[in-house]
């Protein structure tokens, strides 16, 4: 039984508030990671980007031998998580993973986003989005080409589309060729597989998840400048001459000024994951390949993936400058 | 069938009953708080089943999502704080009972009403999720379109007192459910610049808010006035405010038939979700009703009504789910990644590769629902001394917990100032006597209504010639406008007698909405 005194309790506060100071990460960045880190996920929780970045966050607490807490921070597509991380302290215990798209897309497609690749640092990159046109198996095309020539004698067609870049394509698409397709606007992925597997729509713009209903769907085109794992065959929509492969990876994001050794640690343990049995299993199950980019090639494909992106809203008039 | 009795086999037996027991326990206990919800349990618990098998963390999973459905009638019915929106409906006629002193007996015909229409949509996912999947594909966008245009019309019946202010807070539901990014040319509305805002406000704060804080705050303005009554009344001495009476029972059990299919059908259809269900189990019930007018007063058929199909959205909303892997619900969509991660793909080759797991997930759901009953049945005594505690202990403990409701969705203090923001309007509402019922219709049915009307202008091509390719669509649109003249006439039940100057004043209105 312990009595608690005036005296007791003032110790205990001491001893707190020196705990506080103990943990507040003075910057040594020789011996990070001394206390817990934080990873936002700018997606809500039992989604696909929010189960890689659990698996992940496993991996690399096992790597760091500290806790790392996912906390899930939803809102505008990662947008408000990424807006946080550019305000945290650059101490590399707050971090966010999440698709690279909020910073090399967003931009030009949120009026109130306005990031560039220079305003975070990154530790690395390590599953790809496998983005891509599905349709149903019966459908008589295989590739853009195809469907193009079904588009034109079948006028009216539906294509379901449920962000800015899907409009894109199939309008530059329609745009070249000629074609009258409805676009039919669509919430979220779910909706999407609804609207195919229900015949509502001929085409649809994937996020990836049309991977998971083989028996049922195809793949149309890769609109990535890489096939996918998931269907080596299948042309990307580059190959088909069209240059608007946009690429997506899942990124360790961090605040502006994280020292480099910080950076250098975390892909460290990030690219444990590449090899982890666990991880893999849950990235297999949800069709996810696992693409490991470490500090600088992150830099580097973050660059070049703004830069690209932009060429290509620019064309497409979404952009003006 | 002879699958079952082995899935039977393997879920009765401790190691798995526990968890699902759990679950179920831990869902009503979320269920029944102010503010947390079932999505937010599934979600963070998801994690947490990484350490069992898959038949325990499947059926644990599905455990809170029945648990927490039933659960939240009893704050509704205790508190008039509805746990979730999908219990609103049941506050109207359970909280009179409380406050008559009758609230086991509400409580506990929530509680049979929940598990009858829990245990009767599972029995239909078991034994028609393959056949009724495939009709579920039929309804398409433009039936869906067609169908909430014909939920709007139960504005008309839930609307309280005066028809015009109920239509006024439906339109006020709707135009909140605007604000956000606009879905096919993306220009963000009305979101004053503020990120927060591009996905829209989100329902769980906002309902929390309306709902739960707004309450809060008007019975801390009648504190003396319910405390005193709250001593005088407390728990009904007679058995027969305690127990459900047998003709109770004979007045509700065709209610709760009622709830069931409606909740059931709701359920399958796909992006409705349980809110919608249980509303329109409730309006329903009401306009059947030979005495409408008493609805609101503490009638236990509105509390089986409500109940039954809030219940009965759950399980049915797995239907699409366990058929063809679409999930139908937010609940589905949550539940699609805790399968896959434990080996089993939702779909129709779900049914082949892995029967004994199916089989093993459908005896959990089965046993969870014999749980629930049990949960319920003790819980509720515990929970009913809630009643006996002054309310000015019970106020701040409610309000502590909406705000970590409201946080936990985004971990966002700005989901805190929407619930704010919503507990402003919402006792507004009540001052003014504005149905906040309407509102959370509008607010609901708004969004999808938007979108399936904009998907239906471009899948029939911009004409309506090829509506006639679309007969379930052609039903629903000539039903609302049926019962939009109907209401319209002043023949509504809701609308009383005594409003007939109101009710043809909206005539001019009511039309040019649908």
């Amino acid at each position: 039984m312990y009595e608690i005194t005036k005296r007791g309790l003032l110790g205990m506060a001491a001893a707190a508030l020196l705990g506080t100071v103990g943990f507040g990460h003075a910057g040594m960045a020789a011996d990070y990671p001394t206390g817990p880190i934080t990873m936002l996920v700018g997606y809500g929780a039992g989604g696909q980007t929010d189960l890689v970045a659990r698996a992940t966050a496993k991996v690399m607490a096992g790597e760091l031998g500290v806790p790392i807490n996912v906390v899930n921070k939803p809102g505008a597509g990662g947008a408000v998580a990424a807006r946080d991380i550019a305000k945290a302290k650059p101490d590399g215990y707050t971090m966010l993973f999440h698709s690279n798209s909020v910073i090399n897309s967003a931009p030009f497609i949120m009026e109130q986003v306005d990031y560039k690749p220079e305003d975070f640092e990154y530790a690395g990159m390590i599953t790809a989005y496998q983005v891509g046109m599905a349709s149903q198996k019966d459908q008589p095309f295989n590739t853009i080409a195809e469907y193009v020539a079904w588009a034109k004698k079948n006028p009216g067609s539906s294509y379901g589309a449920l962000s800015p870049e899907a409009r894109l394509y199939i309008t530059e698409i329609a745009k070249q060729n000629g074609l009258d397709v409805n676009i039919v606007p669509l919430k979220s992925g779910s909706e999407m597989i609804n609207a195919l597997l229900g015949n509502q729509v001929a085409l649809a713009f994937s996020g990836g998840i049309h991977y998971r209903y083989p028996d049922e769907l195809k793949t149309v085109s890769a609109l990535t400048t890489f096939r996918h794992t998931s269907a080596p065959d299948v042309p990307t929509i580059e190959e088909e001459g069209y240059p608007l492969g946009m690429d997506s990876r899942t990124t360790l994001i961090l605040p502006k000024g994280t020292p480099r050794p910080i950076l250098d640690r975390l892909a460290g343990a990030l690219k444990a994951a590449e090899t982890d049995a666990d991880f893999e299993k849950v990235t297999s199950a949800a069709n996810i390949p696992i693409k490991y980019l470490g500090v600088d090639e992150s830099y580097t494909e973050m660059r070049d993936t703004y830069a690209k992106n932009k060429g290509i809203m620019k064309r497409a008039g979404l952009i003006s400058d | 069938m002879s699958d079952l009795l082995i899935g039977f086999q393997d879920v009765l037996n401790p190691a798995t009953l526990i968890w699902v027991a759990i679950g179920v326990t831990l869902g009503y206990v979320l269920g029944a708080l102010p503010g947390l919800g079932k999505a937010t349990g599934v979600a963070v618990c998801i994690p947490l089943t990484f350490y069992l098998g898959p038949v325990a963390a499947l059926g644990m999973l599905i455990g809170i999502a029945k648990g927490s459905a039933a659960g939240s009638a009893v704050s509704a019915i205790l508190l008039n704080t509805p746990g979730e929106p999908s219990s609103a409906p049941t506050a109207l006629d359970g909280y009179p009972l409380a406050r008559q002193g009758k609230a086991q007996k509400a409580l506990k015909m929530g509680l049979f009403a929940s598990v009858i229409g829990d245990f009767v949509s599972t029995v239909i996912l078991i034994a028609l999720a393959a056949p009724l999947a495939r009709y579920a594909l039929l309804i398409g966008p433009v039936e869906i379109c067609a169908i909430l245009l014909f939920s709007l019309t139960f504005i008309g019946g839930l609307s309280g007192n005066s028809l015009i202010k109920g239509l006024i807070a439906g339109a006020m539901g709707v135009f909140f459910s605007t604000i956000g990014l606009e879905a096919e040319t993306f220009v963000s509305r009305m979101t004053l610049g503020l990120l927060e805002l591009e996905d829209g406000i989100a329902l769980v704060p906002m309902a929390i808010g309306m709902l739960a804080v707004a309450e809060m705050a008007v019975q801390a303005g009648n504190v003396k006035v319910l405390d005193s009554e709250g001593a005088r009344i407390t728990d009904g001495a007679s058995r027969s405010d305690r127990v459900v009476l047998a003709s109770e029972w004979r007045r509700c059990l065709p209610v709760i038939a009622r709830g069931t299919l409606i909740g059931s059908v709701v359920g399958i259809l796909p992006g409705l979700g349980a809110s919608v269900g249980s509303f329109l189990s409730y309006g329903a019930t009401k306009k059947a009703s030979k005495t409408p007018e008493k609805y609101g007063t503490g009638m236990i058929e509105g509390v089986a009504a409500a109940e039954s199909a809030d219940n009965a959205v759950v399980p049915s909303s797995l239907i699409p789910l366990f058929a063809l892997g679409i999930p139908g619900s937010v609940i589905a969509a949550i539940l699609i990644a805790a399968f896959i991660l434990h080996g089993l793909t939702p779909g129709p080759l779900m049914f082949q590769q892995q029967p004994r797991l199916v089989a093993d997930v459908y005896a959990a759901m089965l046993c969870a629902s014999v749980i629930l009953l049990i949960v319920g049945y003790t819980g509720q005594r515990l929970f009913a001394q809630v009643i006996k505690a002054p309310l000015r202990l019970i106020i701040p403990g409610v309000l502590l917990l909406c705000t970590v409701g409201a946080y936990m969705e985004t971990s966002s203090v700005f989901s805190i100032y929407v619930m704010l923001f919503f507990t402003v309007i919402g006792f507004f509402a009540r001052k003014l006597d504005f149905s906040f019922v309407t509102f959370l219709i509008g607010f609901v049915i708004g969004p999808n209504l938007e979108l399936s009307f904009r998907q239906s202008l471009q899948l029939l091509d911009h004409n309506a010639v090829n509506l006639a390719k679309h007969p379930i669509a052609v039903v629903f649109i000539l039903l609302t406008v049926a019962v939009v003249w109907w209401i319209g006439r002043g023949k509504n039940p809701a609308a009383g007698g005594q409003v007939t100057r109101s009710s043809r004043a909206t005539e001019k209105h009511v039309p040019t909405n649908s």
